[in-house]
């Protein structure tokens, strides 16, 4: 051995440093590992985050005091609003791009400003939320209607009209409503209560590229072994003991090193949060680990680069699938859910919302650590008796 | 085959034996090598060199026999005696994408050197491959010759007790081959022990001091150049061709010491003689005194290649 401990640390850190070299001499890693990340997250954010579910509503007619209360009363309920004239409204409409339309007759806006009843035409669109948007509609229309009435109440009693908007204003500001603690009934939304509009894409897509990074580094191992640089080194006071940490240990950083890239560049770029650092770095650590064993097993197994790669891009794109890391393992059917936890993807994606969604801590995520760990463990060792068995075989 | 280990052998080979299947790719190989020795192991591909030499470096387990190397027993689980031991393996064993500092450095690192000594070794070895200039390229970069001479060079980079060298020169043009034959003879002649395994028969007449001839596994017959050729013999040729009668001389060629044998017809004659280069002088001298004028004098001495095809019933290359 080479100097007892220290040099087996020695060894295993020489080997690893290769391996980083190696990733670092790479040019295709600069899209594959910067920025292809990145773009997933936020393709997947712009499908499934806020502003696609927000209602559109077009406001339609004339100005006034009738139309301008009742688009701040939409904006306030965060309903995107825009002002197209009629017809073009109905177009939209048609082509699922509004939910709902709204004109302001002259005649409506003249009877607002009058106090009288007012009657507002509304066109509803056939997507799926075009209802709740409606309710949006409805309500904020009772809202205008209601500050008309208190302002009429008050010119009717002698109050100057301006006065008497002023001083609703400052009833309404100083008055704090309740808040509300809502409970969804509906056992879906509740299981994404507290995702941030990239959360949920920027945690799958976390686990996809780690693995996906270490798996690539098979090649290079298998490429080791064709050139017998494997075998050169184990003539040397090395042991494959060494060898195999210093593999794991270069694969490990690689892993590590583009899960944390994703969390820093989505934590600033997208406001994703990723709860309790500690727990989710260690959970990302340990499932670089996982994968690390993983590109093992993979470089040891199979014969040539070209097969490593094609095998390691299909393995981490299904194992990321079945994972939860493209569809919400939340989505799933109940057998498939089942199916999904022979993959590291579903216990890491199971331990991030733990943390990320219900702000869980290191003792909640045990047990996902634990399994994660166990499985880190089983494809060392293969992996350890395979090197092996692949040396004998070359011979 | 029997050999006679002495304490001061570097390796000492006894009885090794591997198995892959039905197939006995090892089959009971003993030699040693002793210190300054270059020993070649000469064979046929797929004759058990390869196999042999990964049981020795401690590769692969020996299914029987034992391995020493500088007097300490040599297996896969052991790793000591591998300070001892230099190999340089048969493939281009180095990173193609590092340069040669790089990859020197780092089976340097994995050898145990470390600083200033691994730099000044480093370098040292730089120029001894003659890549000092080159030191900073990409290996993938190097002409094949290149990358055979760091090849070389990573296996001397801790200065091992026993280089082991697995067909360095496959696929090498003759400059380079030429350089890394000279490289072997240095190596030896500053002491240090050398087994080289190869199927070209003019490297190991050329390189070693002694010569183990194996074929499917078995080591046939191990000596020096002139102790194998004597097994087939020892006997010469030399082939006479002129005008005049020849077979007319053919009575007086007989009567020469260390003559066997003499067929003749009237343009050529050959003879089957003992140690030809002390003879041929009287040959010539006794066909000139028959009246012939010889127009051309061939002489053929027994080769490894004879050898082995006395041994084995075969071609070298076959």
């Amino acid at each position: 051995m080479n100097g007892g401990a220290a040099g087996g640390l020695r060894n295993a850190l020489t080997v690893a440093g290769v391996e980083l070299r190696l990733f670092l001499r790479d040019r295709s890693n600069i899209f594959f590992v910067f920025v292809f990340p990145l773009l997933l997250v936020l393709m997947i954010g712009a499908q499934f985050g806020d502003s696609a579910t927000a209602g559109r509503v077009a406001v339609a007619g004339a100005d006034g005091g009738l139309r301008t209360q009742l688009v701040a009363e939409l904006e306030d309920e965060d309903v995107v609003v825009s002002d197209p004239e009629w017809d073009a409204a109905l177009e939209l409409l048609a082509r699922g791009r509004l939910d709902v339309a709204v004109r302001v007759s002259e005649a409506a806006s003249a009877a607002h400003d009058a106090g009288e009843p007012v009657v507002l035409e509304v066109v509803r669109g056939s997507a799926a939320t075009a209802q709740v948007v409606e309710q949006q509609v409805r309500t904020a229309t009772e809202a205008v209607r209601s500050s008309r009435g208190q302002v009429l109440a008050l010119t009717d009693r002698g109050v100057p009209a301006d006065r008497a908007a002023a001083a609703l204003d400052t009833a309404r500001e100083g008055v704090e409503p309740p808040d509300l603690e809502v409970t969804n009934v509906d056992e879906l939304s509740q299981q994404f209560e507290g995702l941030g509009q990239f959360d949920l894409g920027a945690s799958g897509q976390l686990l996809l590229f780690t693995f996906l990074a270490c798996l690539s580094g098979s090649a290079t191992l298998i490429q080791a072994r064709r050139l017998g640089v494997v075998a050169r080194m184990l003539a040397g006071p090395v042991s494959t003991a060494q060898l195999i940490a210093g593999q794991t240990l270069g694969r490990w950083a690689i892993g590590l090193f583009q899960g944390a890239y994703i969390m820093v560049a989505t934590s600033v770029l997208f406001g994703v949060s990723w709860g309790n650092l500690a727990p989710s770095l260690l959970v990302l650590a340990v499932f670089s680990l996982v994968a690390a064993g993983a590109a093992i097993l993979l470089g040891t197994l199979l014969g040539n680069e070209g097969a490593a790669s094609g095998a390691g891009v299909g393995l981490g794109l299904v194992l990321a699938a079945l994972g939860g890391s493209m569809l919400p393992r939340e989505l799933f059917p109940d057998t498939m859910r089942t199916v999904s936890n022979v993959t590291p993807h579903a216990w890491a994606y199971e331990a991030f919302a733990e943390i990320q969604r219900r702000g869980g801590g290191l003792v909640d995520v045990l047990p996902q650590l634990g399994v994660l760990a166990g499985m880190a463990t089983v494809l060392l060792l293969l992996g350890a008796w395979s090197l092996r068995r692949s040396l004998a075989r070359a011979m | 085959m029997t050999t006679v280990p002495s304490a001061h052998d570097v390796l000492v080979v006894d009885s090794l034996v591997r198995r892959f299947g039905d197939l006995t790719a090892v089959d009971g190989v003993s030699f040693r090598i002793a210190p300054g020795e270059t020993y070649g192991l000469l064979g046929p591909n797929g004759a058990g060199k390869t196999t042999t030499i990964s049981m020795i470096a401690g590769l692969i387990a020996a299914d029987s026999g034992t391995v020493k190397v500088a007097g300490q027993r040599m297996t896969p689980a052991t790793t000591e005696p591998r300070r001892h031991l230099g190999l340089v393996p048969q493939e281009l064993a180095i990173y193609p994408e590092l340069s040669a500092r790089e990859n020197l450095t780092l089976f340097g690192r994995l050898q145990g050197l470390s600083g200033k000594a691994l730099s000044a070794r480093v370098e040292e070895v730089l120029e001894l491959i003659g890549l000092a200039d080159r030191a900073k390229s990409l290996s993938k970069e190097y002409s094949g010759g290149m990358k055979r001479r760091l090849n070389i060079g990573i296996g001397l980079l801790h200065q091992p007790t026993l280089l082991i060298l697995d067909e360095p020169t496959v696929g090498v043009d003759p400059q380079s081959r030429n350089q890394i034959l000279e490289s072997v003879e240095a190596l030896s002649a500053d002491g240090m022990a050398v087994l080289y395994t190869t199927h070209y028969m003019e490297e190991a007449e050329r390189l070693c001091d002694r010569i183990g001839i194996i074929d499917t596994g078995r080591l046939q017959a191990e000596g020096t150049r002139d102790e194998l050729i004597r097994l087939t013999g020892g006997v010469d040729t030399i082939r006479l061709s002129g005008s005049g009668d020849l077979a007319a001389a053919a009575e007086r060629l007989r009567a020469l010491e260390g003559v066997e044998r003499v067929e003749a017809d009237r343009r050529t004659a050959t003879l089957t003689v003992r140690d030809a280069p002390v003879l041929v002088a009287s040959v010539v001298g006794t066909v000139a005194g028959s009246g012939v004028t010889l127009a051309d004098v061939e002489i053929s001495r027994p080769d490894l290649e004879s050898v082995f095809l006395h041994l084995t019933g075969k071609a070298l290359r076959d």
